[in-house]
């Protein structure tokens, strides 16, 4: 396994050689002129030139990439053009305040979908199980801007049971303004999951193994919680390493929406005012994101199931 | 089957618990919080986030909000009088300037100190000196700052550029002289101009003038704007980046009183209720970062700010006949309009041969927009028409003024059309940027509309701002329509948009040159406000409208909401520094936030 997670690290280079080169040429050549841009409607064209010189814009373009490149594997991107902070700081203030609501979020969700798949693989067919796969479709298909606008509206504003939007960055009172946010996130997410989980413990609740296990005479708490939740784990195991870079990069409407001051929000404020060195540094953050947990989806693999052999 | 039971019921309990425990924070956080009724602080939004308490990076109105209660300019506006009236605040009185105009002597307000800082010797804020001004605006004229303000003195004082020139190659510190900028003595700070510069004053209102410390500056280096260091009524005590700005009174500052005149009228409104009274009247400002515009609009509705503006989806529910609707008018919301200080206009690219040389298709173009409709569609009414560029309340604005080119006249626009070289319904094909957002995407498509009826086909290119700015930076845009708001009440300020000096990259995106009328701008640049040079703006209006490198759009009304606990509530848009002069009414407050 140590030799296949060498291996897989090894690929992660080429791969995000492709990731810098792509993001090197959308934001430094498709994108416009930057100093431009920093400078603003009273700019002239020498202020531009000189903003240029100074942002080393008036390098070769390859002198560039390879400035670009060192800033990645330094992890060291440098200041906001926007908010002239260390973007490394930024980030990692943003991280708490996100991790805050999706990992919570995150967990609730995985809990009541496995759950009540598992649980509804008991009354495939029945009028239950017909009516859940009714809500969950109805609650996919609604956006989940309406969830945000409405949730706000009735229970921050018309039932007043939580504050509209707000934040306290003390880890005890940072609830306050989180639990509504989270309620938003799990109703967001509990349909979809649902029908996912479902669709996945049904498929295994008619496999061989189950009708040896109930010819065995095994409990069906037994059936249930060791065989089949077991052997689901691979598909689980996929949809959570899914979402797991996204936990991190946090859930921008929400953040948006209830002045959570995490990545998500960051994200969007870097792209309105133009500060490229901030949407450079997330883009190139979020794919290593994304290649580690792949990574570690495939380890999980082999953990949970003993077929699956890395090589 | 039994074990089926036995499962779901194990499953219940485990869900029992989550119930319970959500019951439980739930409980928590639904506690009531009492109402104060001694809290005078004053809750406020900002629309967008801050991007720092620098006096040199405050180019958006939000930034400069928070930033213009920390740090002070040697000038500032009346609270009160309409139009704008410039009074000194570090200044002890409006500044003495020789017969030539070039030269302007300040005298510094004794007792304007610095804020308490561990960046000062045993953390105790110094007196201000001419020497801090003139440290502040060589920061801003430093190209390591990349300030984009530089523009306020940029060709004005002498020696300044050729610092700023020699502080790139390195040839140059904080320490070298400047020609035009000398401290006379601790007090007294002598201002050398190249030329006339009559928007002087202006500019050093505006708050990328304002004076820090060169002892914080040096201290917190890049991280001085998370560390505001100033001289006004009130002090950062907390900010949690994209959220929250608490400030406090500083204990230090030097003081004002409120306002003992103001405009005809203000007297009867209870603005000068509070006249001779010592500001500022709130211990404590809170500003929340609110980007969105539902949670925005929620929090005023439920009391949890005192003043906002009105989203435009909510413009309904909030306005009835141009008055408070009942809702609001129950809650004791009060209702201010103004006129805002600005003008939208959309611009021929006359870099582009096939529309700088036909002008009879700019005016045909100018008379099939209907913008009486447009107001309505767009601006829930908020709007009334431009005539020019130059909005309402600055000089050389005439509200009699009528723009022969517009006014909806469909008939007229298709005999400019046909003068133009257009068969009927053979107009060329135009591309019109806009900003891909859906308000400007529909705007663009009502212009579509009404070209098409004159047959001119336009084509909508929508892109977001940062492309949309660039296309008009490399005049790669042929027409699009875009804003200005006033950096100072002056016509000059709007007028240098069409000076042809300015022209891409520069502010004159529609790359309009005519020498008769840079020659005008020219001669008005080097007059004081007066008869002269109003009549010369006139000339240059008048050369604008024929010409028609711009279909002017409208002016902007400004409608501000404010509780009526708050008093002494009077905005303009080009003031951030206004909340020294708000009082809130504490029991007021919590008598009626109890019934919100």
């Amino acid at each position: 396994m140590l030799k296949y997670a060498l291996r897989r690290i090894l690929y992660m280079i080429p791969i995000l050689f492709g990731v810098t080169v792509i993001t090197f040429l959308l934001f430094n050549v498709a994108a416009g002129n930057p100093a431009a841009m920093a400078l603003g409607n009273h700019a002239s064209a020498e202020r531009i030139a000189q903003l240029e010189r100074e942002l080393g814009l008036d390098k070769p373009l390859i002198y560039q990439y390879f400035d670009f490149v060192k800033q990645v594997l330094t992890f060291d991107f440098g200041r906001s053009w926007s908010t002239k902070q260390t973007i490394s700081s930024m980030i990692l203030s943003g991280v708490g305040a996100s991790l805050s609501l999706t990992v919570p979020s995150f967990f609730i969700t995985l809990l009541i979908t496995v759950s009540i798949s598992l649980l509804l693989t008991q009354f495939r067919g029945s009028v239950i199980d017909k009516s859940v796969i009714v809500v969950c479709l109805a609650a996919l298909s609604i956006s989940s801007l309406v969830y945000i606008l409405f949730f706000q509206y009735m229970f921050g504003y018309k039932v007043a049971l939580f504050p509209i939007n707000g934040w306290d960055p003390s880890w005890v009172g940072r609830w306050e303004y989180l639990t509504l946010p989270i309620i938003i996130f799990v109703v967001i997410q509990v349909g979809s999951n649902m029908l996912y989980y479902r669709t996945i413990f049904l498929d295994e609740i008619f496999q061989d193994y189950v009708r040896t296990a109930k010819a065995k005479g095994l409990s069906q708490k037994v059936i249930l919680f060791k065989h089949v939740l077991r052997n689901a784990m691979v598909p689980i195991i996929t949809l959570i390493v899914i979402q797991m870079p996204f936990l991190i990069l946090g859930s921008l409407l929400l953040e948006s929406f209830f002045g959570i001051p995490g990545v998500g929000g960051l994200v969007v404020r870097a792209i309105n005012s133009s500060d490229f060195p901030v949407v450079k540094a997330m883009t190139v953050i979020s794919s290593i994101l994304y290649m580690i947990f792949q990574l570690l989806s495939d380890l999980l693999y082999a953990v949970v199931d003993p077929k699956i052999q890395l090589k | 089957m039994h074990s089926v039971f036995e499962t779901l019921r194990k499953m219940a309990k485990s869900f029992g618990w989550i119930v319970l425990s959500s019951t439980l924070i739930l409980s928590i956080s639904c506690t009531k919080k009492k109402v104060s009724d001694t809290d005078d602080t004053i809750y406020e939004i900002v629309e967008q986030n801050v991007k720092g308490m620098d006096p040199v990076y405050t180019s958006d109105v939000y930034t400069s909000k928070a930033v213009s209660q920390i740090y002070e300019t040697l000038l500032e506006y009346h609270h009160l009088k309409r139009p704008l009236v410039l009074q000194p605040l570090l200044a002890v009185e409006m500044p003495a300037a020789s017969e030539d105009g070039l030269t302007h002597t300040f005298k510094i307000k004794p007792g304007a100190r610095f804020q308490d800082d561990p960046a000062f010797p045993n953390g105790k804020g110094r007196e201000v000196t001419a020497t801090d001004f003139i440290y502040s605006w060589k920061r801003l004229a430093d190209p390591a700052n990349r300030s984009d303000g530089f523009w306020i003195f940029d060709g004005r004082i002498k020696g300044l550029n050729e610092w700023r020139a020699a502080m790139e190659k390195g040839k140059a510190n904080y320490d070298t002289p400047i020609e035009g900028l000398v401290a006379k003595d601790d007090k007294t700070l002598v201002v050398k101009l190249t030329k006339p510069y009559f928007q002087l004053y202006y500019v050093l209102a505006h708050n990328y003038s304002a004076v820090v410390p060169r002892e914080a500056v040096e201290k917190y280096g890049k991280e001085f704007l998370n560390h505001p260091v100033g001289t006004g009524p009130y002090q950062l005590e907390n900010w949690v980046r994209g959220s929250k700005i608490v400030m406090k009174a500083n204990p230090t500052w030097h003081g004002q009183t409120y306002p003992t005149d103001g405009d005809p009228g203000d007297e009867e409104k209870g603005l000068l209720k509070d006249a001779g009274k010592a500001l500022p009247f709130a211990k404590k400002l809170v500003f929340y970062e609110v980007t969105e515009d539902q949670p925005r609009w929620l929090k005023f509705m439920k009391g949890e700010v005192d003043l906002s503006t009105i989203p435009k989806d909510n413009f309904d529910s909030a306005i009835t006949n141009g008055a408070t609707s009942a809702e609001l008018a129950k809650k004791g919301i009060q209702l201010l309009v103004i006129k805002e200080p600005d003008v939208t206009y959309t611009a021929f690219n006359m870099a582009d041969k096939s529309i700088a040389e036909n002008i009879n298709l700019r005016r045909a173009m100018s008379l099939a927009i209907d913008t009486d409709t447009m107001i309505k569609k767009f601006y829930n009414g908020r709007a009334i028409s431009a005539q020019s560029p130059i909005p309402p309340d600055v000089d050389a604005y005439d509200p009699d003024y009528k723009n022969p080119y517009k006014g909806f006249d469909v008939g007229k626009a298709k005999e400019f059309m046909k003068k133009a070289g257009y068969k009927e319904g053979e107009g060329p094909t135009i591309e019109y940027s806009t900003v891909s957002n859906s308000t400007s995407r529909q705007m663009a498509e009502y212009i579509q509309q009404s070209m098409a009826a004159i047959g001119v086909k336009l084509k909508v290119l929508s892109t977001d701002w940062p492309q949309f700015m660039n296309k008009i930076r490399e005049k790669k845009a042929q027409v699009w329509g875009v804003a200005w708001l006033a950096d100072y009440p002056d016509a000059e300020n709007f007028l240098q948009l069409l000076y042809g000096k300015n022209i891409s990259p520069g502010p004159n995106g529609a790359n309009y040159v005519n020498p008769e009328y840079d020659s005008l701008y020219e001669k008005a640049a080097l007059l004081p406000p007066g008869k002269e040079r109003t009549e010369i703006y006139h000339k240059m209006r008048d050369i604008l409208i024929k010409d028609s490198p711009w279909i002017p759009g409208v002016h902007r009304l400004g409608y501000y909401l404010h509780y009526s606990w708050l008093h002494n509530f009077k905005r303009h848009s080009i003031i951030s520094n206004y909340h020294k002069y708000l009082r809130v009414n504490p029991k007021a407050r919590a008598e009626m936030k109890v019934k919100l």
